[in-house]
C-alpha cells in the first residue's frame, strides 16, 4: 500500500523555516521520524482540504474542522458521510504540539499521526479505504511529486506524517491575550476582572473570589496538559447513572468513566457548541454549569467539589455562587483568547481555495 | 577609597585566602547514568540562561546564554545558544521572570541598566534567544534586583537601581517603579541622603528588594564604584504613596572594619511560608550576618532587628543570596563558598534543615531542577562580581573581590549536597559567569 522509494526524502525535504512559536508555551517535540519539513506540512495542508480523503469524495477535515471557527465546525456533533450524527463535537485545532499525547475527546489515539488516519477511515466520518486513497493521490502528479519529496513514497503512513505536520504548524499566538503577555496592551478592567477570577481556586478564608477554572484548564493558551492522563477531567456533566465512558475506554479503568479531554481554551467564542457532546450553546450556558449545574457522580473531580465562593458545599448543593458581574467578567475574559489572526492566516487556509 | 577601607579589604582578602585554602575539592566533568527514555524527559528542565562576563585580558565579550546543566548530560556544560552583546562596556546583571513569563534582566552599563530578553522557540522546539532590548529607565543606572507587586489592585515592576540617577553621586541610589505592560517609567523614587533632613529616611545604593502588602523594603549596599561608600540600613517604602518612610540599621560588629552593606532582602510572608509570622530577613555582605526585622502587618511596624546568624563566628562570610523551594530556605554565603538550608516551615526563625552544601569561592545564585536521572540537584553560580584578578593584568582587579571567584557553576545532589559535577567558564569559555536562572521555570521561587 505504498508507492515510491524512500532514498528521496533526506536528500530533497527542506526544514521547515521560518517557524516561530512563543516561548512561554513550553516546550514541545516532534517525532524524530517525522521532522516539519516545509514539503510535509505543504502535503498536509493540501491532504487536509481535499474531499479525496473521503470515500465519496464530499468531505474533508476540513468539513467539520472549519478555519474561521477556529477549525471546529459549529454543530453540536459533526456530521461525515454517512449523514449520521457523530458522537463528539468538533474539537478545535490549535497548538497541539503542547497537549496530551493523547488525542480526540476521550484520548483514543496516541499520536498525531495516529489520529490523522481514523476519521479518514471510520464509516460515518469519511469512509475512506487507505488503500484506495494511495492510490488515487499517487496517481496524481502534483501528489506523486510532494509525497516523493517529503517522505519518499505514498503511504498511508506518509498521509498520517503529513497531516501530523500541518496541524503542528497550526499555531494561536496573537489574540488579545497573547499581547497581554507580551506586554503590547492592556486589559480593559473587566476582562481583568474575569482574568483574575479565571485564575483563582476560591478561598473564603482570604478573601479570595474565584471561577476554579484554571485548575483545569492550566494550559488553556495550548493543548492541554503534556502528562499521559492528565488532561483529563470529570466536570459534572452528568450524574452517576448517566456517566459517559470516557478515557475508560482507553484505559479500561473505572476511575476513568466520565472523564473528557481538558480541551484548550484558545479561540473559545468561536467554537460553540460546547462540552465533548455539544450540549452547551453558548460560554453563559457553560458558566450556569459550573455555577450551579454540576452534576456529582464517583469521578467527579475534587477540585470542582471543593471550589465554592461561600465556602462549602458542606453536603449542599455544589456551586461556585458567582455573581452575574462575575459571570460577566470571565465571558469577557474568555473572548480575548481569540486571535482573528489564526482563523484568517492564509497559511493555515484552503490551498485549493485560494487557486 | 580611604586608606582605612583598602585595609579592611587586605584583611578580608588575608582571611579568604585561609578559607579557601581548605577547599579545593574541584571536580571537572559528570558521572554519566543512562538516561530515562527520553519521553519521560522535560529534557529543558536541565537547561539554564546565563549571563556570561567577558573578561578584558581573555578578549571575550559579554553575552547571554543557554546552557546545559545535567549532571548527566554528555553535553553537560555545552552553551546550547549564546547572544554577544558587543557593545556593552559592563555585563548584563540579573535575570527575572516576570509573572506573565517575559524575562528581564538588569544590566551594569549605563547604556542597559534594565532590558527584556527576547525568547521565541524554533521548529525543534527549542528555545531561541532573539535578543536584548535595552528599557529606557528615565536615567537611572546600575539595575540589580526587579520584583513585581500589586498594590491596591494594580501591579508594578518595581527595580532596584544602585547608581541611582548618576553614579558619579557620591549618595546615589534609585527605586524605579514601572507599568509591567508596557515598561514605562511610573516614577523613580529616590531620596538622596544629602538632601535629606536629619532623621529623614533616604535611600542609598539599593540592591535587595522584597515586598508585603504595601510595604517595600530595600538594602542599602554599597556604592557601585566599590569605592565611595558603603551602607548599613534597610529602606522601608510605603506603596501607598510610592514614598521612603524609614530606615532600619542592620549593623552590628564590622568584622572586615566596614558598614554591613545588606544585600539582599527577604519578607518572609504567608505566601512563601504558610503560618509564618511576616519579618524581613536581611543578609549583610560586609557584616557576614542574616538578620531578622519583625513586622507587625497589624500597625505596620517594624520590630527592632535582631541577628539570626553570625558568620564572623560561624566561619562564614559574605552572605549573598536567598532562595527557596517547597520545603528549605537556602543562603548563599561567597565565603568559604556555600550554601546553608533552613527549614521553611520555621521561618522568620532559621532552623537548619541539614548539611551545609560545600560550592565554591563566591557562591552566589542558584536554580533547582530534576536530572535525567530524577535525581533532584542545585546548580550554583560560583562568583562574587566576576571582577579580574591584578596579577593577569586585568584592570576590573578589585581588592579581595576579583578572588572571591571561582567563574564556574557548580552542581550537587540537592538531598546529599554532593557535588555532581562542575562547569569552570573561565577554563572553558574564557568567560566569568554573572547570573543563572531556569530556562523555563522560574528559579527564584522565594528570592524576594
Amino acid at each position: 500500500m505504498a508507492t515510491g522509494g524512500c532514498d528521496e526524502r533526506q536528500r530533497v525535504a527542506t526544514p521547515l523555516t521560518g517557524f516561530s512559536a512563543p516561548f512561554v508555551f513550553g516546550r514541545f517535540e516532534v517525532p524524530a521520524d517525522n521532522p516539519l519539513t516545509e514539503e510535509a506540512v505543504e502535503l498536509g495542508r493540501r491532504l487536509f482540504y481535499d474531499p479525496r480523503l473521503s470515500a465519496a469524495g464530499t468531505t474533508s477535515c476540513s468539513t467539520c474542522h472549519i478555519q474561521r471557527l477556529a477549525f471546529t465546525d459549529g454543530r453540536t456533533t459533526s456530521v461525515g458521510v454517512s449523514g449520521r450524527p457523530l458522537a463528539f463535537n468538533s474539537m478545535t485545532l490549535a497548538n497541539l504540539m503542547w497537549g496530551p499525547q493523547r488525542f480526540f475527546w476521550n484520548g483514543r489515539a496516541a499520536s498525531l499521526e495516529e489520529q490523522a488516519l481514523i476519521p479518514i477511515q471510520h464509516a460515518d466520518e469519511m469512509a475512506q479505504d487507505l488503500g484506495r486513497l494511495v492510490a488515487e493521490l499517487a496517481a496524481d502528479a502534483s501528489y506523486r511529486e510532494l509525497f516523493e519529496t517529503a517522505y519518499g513514497e505514498t503511504s498511508p503512513a506518509a498521509i498520517a506524517r503529513a497531516l501530523a505536520s500541518f496541524l503542528r504548524t497550526l499555531v494561536s499566538s496573537n489574540s488579545r491575550y497573547d499581547q497581554f503577555l507580551r506586554g503590547e496592551i492592556a486589559l480593559d478592567a473587566q476582562e481583568e476582572s474575569g482574568r483574575k477570577l479565571f485564575m483563582a481556586h476560591p478561598d473564603v478564608k482570604v478573601s479570595l473570589r474565584g471561577a476554579n477554572c484554571i485548575d483545569c484548564h492550566s494550559q488553556f493558551l495550548t493543548g492541554g496538559f503534556s502528562a499521559r492522563y492528565d488532561g483529563f477531567a470529570n466536570n459534572g456533566l452528568d450524574d452517576e447513572e448517566h456517566l459517559q465512558p470516557g478515557l475508560q475506554v482507553v484505559t479500561g479503568n473505572p476511575a476513568h468513566r466520565g472523564l473528557f479531554k481538558v480541551p484548550s481554551l484558545r479561540n473559545v467564542a468561536l467554537t460553540a457548541p460546547y462540552m465533548h457532546d455539544g450540549r452547551f450553546r453558548t460560554l453563559e450556558e457553560v458558566l450556569d454549569h459550573y455555577d450551579r449545574g454540576v452534576r456529582n457522580s464517583s469521578t467527579l473531580s475534587p477540585l470542582i467539589v471543593e471550589a465554592d465562593n461561600r465556602g462549602g458545599p458542606a453536603g449542599g448543593r455544589i456551586s461556585l455562587h458567582l455573581t452575574a458581574g462575575e459571570k460577566a467578567a470571565i465571558i469577557a475574559f474568555l473572548h480575548t483568547l481569540t486571535d482573528q489572526d489564526f482563523v484568517t492566516a492564509g497559511r493555515f487556509s484552503d490551498p485549493f481555495a485560494s487557486k | 577609597m580611604t586608606q582605612s577601607t583598602k585595609l579592611g579589604l587586605f584583611s578580608l582578602y588575608a582571611v579568604v585566602l585561609l578559607i579557601l585554602a581548605a577547599c579545593s575539592d574541584k571536580q571537572e566533568g559528570a558521572s554519566v547514568a543512562a538516561p530515562p527514555p527520553a519521553a519521560q524527559r522535560n529534557v529543558e528542565e536541565s537547561q539554564a540562561m546565563v549571563l556570561l562576563r567577558g573578561l578584558p585580558t581573555l578578549g571575550t565579550v559579554h553575552s547571554v546564554a543557554i546552557v546545559e546543566l545535567d549532571p548527566d548530560a554528555a553535553n553537560f556544560g555545552a552553551i546550547l545558544q549564546e547572544v554577544e552583546l558587543p557593545d556593552l562596556t559592563l555585563p548584563l546583571h540579573h535575570l527575572y521572570y516576570s509573572p506573565t513569563g517575559r524575562l528581564y534582566s538588569t544590566g551594569l552599563d549605563p547604556s542597559c541598566s534594565l532590558a527584556e530578553v527576547g525568547l521565541s522557540r524554533n521548529a525543534e522546539g527549542a528555545a531561541v534567544i532573539n535578543g536584548v532590548n535595552c528599557l529606557d529607565t528615565g536615567g537611572q543606572q546600575v539595575g540589580e534586583d526587579i520584583m513585581w507587586h500589586t498594590v491596591d489592585g494594580k501591579e508594578y515592576m518595581f527595580v532596584t537601581f544602585m547608581g541611582g540617577t548618576g553614579v558619579d553621586q557620591a549618595d546615589c541610589g534609585s527605586v524605579g517603579v514601572f507599568d509591567p505592560q508596557s515598561n514605562a517609567v511610573i516614577k523613580i523614587i529616590q531620596a538622596r541622603k544629602s538632601a535629606a533632613a536629619e532623621g529623614a529616611p533616604y535611600i542609598l545604593y539599593p540592591h535587595g528588594i522584597s515586598a508585603y502588602q504595601d510595604r517595600l523594603v530595600v538594602s542599602s549596599t554599597v556604592h557601585p564604584d566599590l569605592a565611595t561608600g558603603v551602607g548599613n540600613a534597610i529602606t522601608v517604602i510605603d506603596l501607598n504613596t510610592l514614598e521612603p518612610i524609614q530606615n532600619i540599621v542592620v549593623e552590628d560588629a564590622k568584622p572586615v572594619g566596614f558598614p554591613s552593606s545588606p544585600v539582599e532582602v527577604l519578607f518572609v510572608r504567608p505566601s512563601i511560608a504558610p503560618g509564618a509570622a511576616p519579618a524581613v530577613l536581611v543578609n549583610t555582605m560586609f557584616g557576614f550576618e542574616v538578620w531578622k526585622i519583625p513586622y507587625n502587618e497589624a500597625d505596620k511596624s517594624f520590630g527592632a532587628p535582631v541577628k539570626a546568624y553570625d558568620g564572623a563566628t560561624a566561619g562564614t562570610g559574605v552572605p549573598l543570596e536567598f532562595y527557596g523551594n517547597a520545603t528549605e530556605l537556602f543562603i548563599s554565603h561567597a565565603l568559604p563558598g556555600i550554601v546553608k538550608r533552613y527549614q521553611l516551615s520555621s521561618l522568620p526563625e532559621l532552623v537548619p534543615s541539614g548539611e551545609d552544601i560545600k560550592a565554591e569561592a563566591g557562591a552566589h545564585h542558584m536554580i533547582f531542577f530534576t536530572a535525567a536521572s530524577g535525581r533532584n540537584v542545585i546548580a550554583i553560580q560560583n562568583n562574587l562580581l566576576n571582577l579580574g584578578k591584578a596579577e593577569d593584568g586585568d584592570p576590573t582587579d578589585v581588592d579581595f573581590m576579583a578572588k572571591v571567584n571561582d567563574h564556574s557553576i557548580t552542581v550537587h545532589d540537592l538531598q546529599s549536597g554532593e557535588r555532581l559535577a562542575r562547569l569552570g567558564f573561565k577554563e572553558r569559555y574564557n568567560k566569568g559567569v554573572e547570573n543563572l536562572e531556569a530556562l523555563f521555570g522560574s528559579g527564584f521561587v522565594h528570592h524576594h
